[in-house]
């Protein structure tokens, strides 16, 4: 049996009540496996981010079965759920305001092992950090300093290694390269790769392009309109994807090879004229 | 307003005619608390009739402040050089000439459709003013506002004509931004991130979108992006800048297949692909591209290249073509980068 480390089943989520509500996740499953890495793949509106909100229960879905190990996460109460908090931590899209400016990235990086384990040795701490900043790629110079002082791509760092500090078990990251210049992109993913061989990550990747994905992501969940579309290895998806939207999302990649790239997009305008004249409506 | 303008009388010489923007030179430069910040430094452009030019670079290679200064909107900044639209001075330009020029000959689409768009005015009425403060009557502009949403792609344009930024997705604002754009014929078109906001799939119809449309018009654009990738299928000439400088500069295929910059070559290898094999890691360019008002010596790229040698730190590179190269490149070893194009080794 393969170790499983997050199950979702029939996940509802609907904001609004009676006539006015609109269904944001329309019974979503999928699992996630022990060291596995799936990305969650979709645009604006699709539901990714509301999903991985729903499993680290930061909002309550409508209904649905969530399982972490195995454990009913819908059903924790307020001691369990602290204790989840350890176990399932998130990396945020924006490196800007998801660290708090007036504090410092010793404080930011301890606060979480500081909850968690408040009986911790202070000298421990202090070498978990070390470690922490060593694998992120940071110096320990940069721990008396406060957020303003670095780039995005410093700053996620940052929120990496707070996310890792209580040794979660599975980490969401929420389109963690989205807001970064080109050069620093590649660098943050190479560090998600990097610490998924030396920790044995197990990650739940969101994106809205299939690019980042392909180099980090074992198994992809296609989301469109709070629906799954497609669940594959990424071999399958790349290789044979078989639902439409996927090959949409796909042949919309930005290709940076001229050739390549001119002939989907004459592609794309022909298939639009073609919409276009038989009337339909994008 | 002045009426030379819009009318066909252009002060053409043999010279000029081929060029319809031609920038020398330029400098900008900003003045900050903490001194003088130099955001553009001895760029050169030319754009000619129909040509797409994508100026591509980082967070701080100037590319928003160079296109800004084509239209004369960085009133506080300190410029030198010259910009010239179809043979005028656009620097020395009078304010009134300069506001004929714009829109109806130059005209620009913002990165973001929803700030730049007002909230409290209709659609139908943005998209109109064009052409009426170019004295064009309110029902004939009306016509011509309804036809130019209809080609941009907005559906049933005459039930839409009423509405708001607020009741249009992403997408379709910034279709109307470029409705907008194009509405009073111009020659040239300037694009800043026009897609940065948007979906995949969005971003990728509104480039296609931005493609029909001029070259049915004849339209020239400067499309400016962070991303290699949006603009491959898209221009026939892509400048490459980094911290304020031109790094390279050349006939698209050219710095796609044949690059001898190692910045391009940096930003082209670390670009995550869909196709071919998949790295273990990507190449990454290592540091942080570095803020303006702080900038290395010598070429501002050396302390993050992997073959910066002592003369990159204490001399600029100029922008020139090697002589086993094709096309111009900002890097003392681009003769080096040129035996074998393209490979950075």
């Amino acid at each position: 049996m393969t170790d499983t480390v997050i199950e979702v089943e029939n996940l509802v989520k609907e904001f609004g009540s009676g006539r006015h509500a609109s269904r944001v996740l329309d019974e979503v499953g999928f699992t996630v496996n022990r060291g596995e890495t799936v990305g969650l793949v979709g645009e604006s509106g699709s539901g990714k981010s509301t999903t991985a909100r729903c499993i680290l229960r930061l909002i309550e879905p409508t209904s649905g079965v969530i399982r972490f190990e195995g454990e009913d996460v819908l059903s924790f109460g307020r001691r369990k759920t602290k204790e989840y908090r350890a176990r399932a931590q998130m990396v945020f899209q924006d490196p800007y305001s998801s660290l708090d400016p007036r504090m410092c990235v010793e404080d930011i990086i301890a606060e979480g092992i500081q909850i968690h384990r408040p009986k911790e040795k202070r000298a421990k701490v202090r070498d978990e950090i070390a470690e922490l900043l060593e694998l992120v790629g940071l110096r320990p110079d940069h721990l008396p300093r406060r957020p303003a002082a670095f780039s995005g791509g410093e700053r996620q760092r940052i929120g990496i290694a707070r996310a890792l500090a209580v040794r979660p078990s599975l980490l969401i990251c929420d389109e963690p390269v989205a807001s970064l210049d080109v050069s620093i992109q590649a660098q943050i993913l190479n560090l998600f790769v990097d610490l998924k061989s030396r920790l044995g990550l197990t990650m739940i990747y969101i994106a809205h392009d299939l690019a980042t994905v392909r180099h980090l992501c074992d198994r992809i969940v296609v989301m469109q309109g709070g629906k799954i579309k497609e669940i594959g290895s990424r071999e399958q998806i790349y290789g044979a994807p078989h639902d439409p939207y996927t090959i949409a999302l796909m042949q919309a990649v930005p290709e940076p090879d001229p050739m390549l790239a001119r002939e989907r997009s004459a592609q794309r305008r022909l298939a639009a004229a073609t919409a276009a004249k038989s009337g339909a409506a994008t | 307003m002045t009426t030379a303008i819009t009318d066909g009388a252009q002060p053409q010489t043999s010279d000029t005619a081929a060029a319809l923007l031609k920038v020398e030179d330029l400098t900008i430069s900003f003045q900050s608390p903490s001194g003088l910040v130099h955001a553009v430094n001895g760029l050169d452009l030319t754009v000619t009739p129909r040509e797409r030019v994508a100026i591509v670079g980082e967070s701080g290679s100037g590319k928003s402040v160079t296109a800004q200064a084509l239209l004369g909107l960085l009133p506080t900044a300190t410029i030198s050089g010259r910009i010239e639209f179809d043979g005028r001075d656009v620097l020395t330009m009078p304010a009134a000439e300069l506001r004929a020029l714009r829109g109806a000959e130059m005209s620009y689409v913002f990165q973001d459709p929803l700030s730049s768009l007002d909230p409290v005015r209709t659609i139908g009425d943005q998209v109109c003013q064009p052409l009426r403060i170019r004295g064009v009557g309110r029902k004939e502009a009306k016509a011509r506002a309804l036809d130019m949403l209809g080609a941009v792609g907005i559906p049933n344009p005459d039930r839409r004509y009423g509405d708001y930024a607020h009741q249009f997705s992403g997408g379709m604002r910034q279709r109307v931004m470029i409705a907008m754009a194009l509405i009073a014929q111009p020659r040239l078109v300037i694009a800043d991130e026009p897609t940065t906001a948007l979906d995949v799939r969005v971003q990728a119809k509104i480039v296609d979108l931005l493609y029909a449309l001029t070259e049915e018009r004849g339209v020239a654009v400067v499309f400016i992006t962070h991303d290699l990738g949006v603009v491959a299928g898209f221009a026939d000439r892509v400048m490459v800048m980094y911290a304020g400088r031109v790094m390279e500069s050349c006939a698209t295929e050219e710095l796609y297949y044949r690059s001898i910059n190692p910045y391009t070559l940096g930003l082209l290898q670390s670009l995550p692909r869909v196709t071919g094999a998949i790295p273990e890691k990507l190449a990454t360019i290592g540091g942080r591209p570095p803020s303006p008002s702080d900038l290395p010596s010598g070429c501002a790229f050396h302390p993050r290249c992997r073959y910066a040698k002592d003369i990159c730190a204490t001399e600029a590179p100029a922008l020139l073509t090697p002589p086993n190269g094709t096309h111009p490149s900002a890097c003392h070893f681009a003769g080096l980068l040129a035996e074998e194009p393209g490979v950075l080794r």
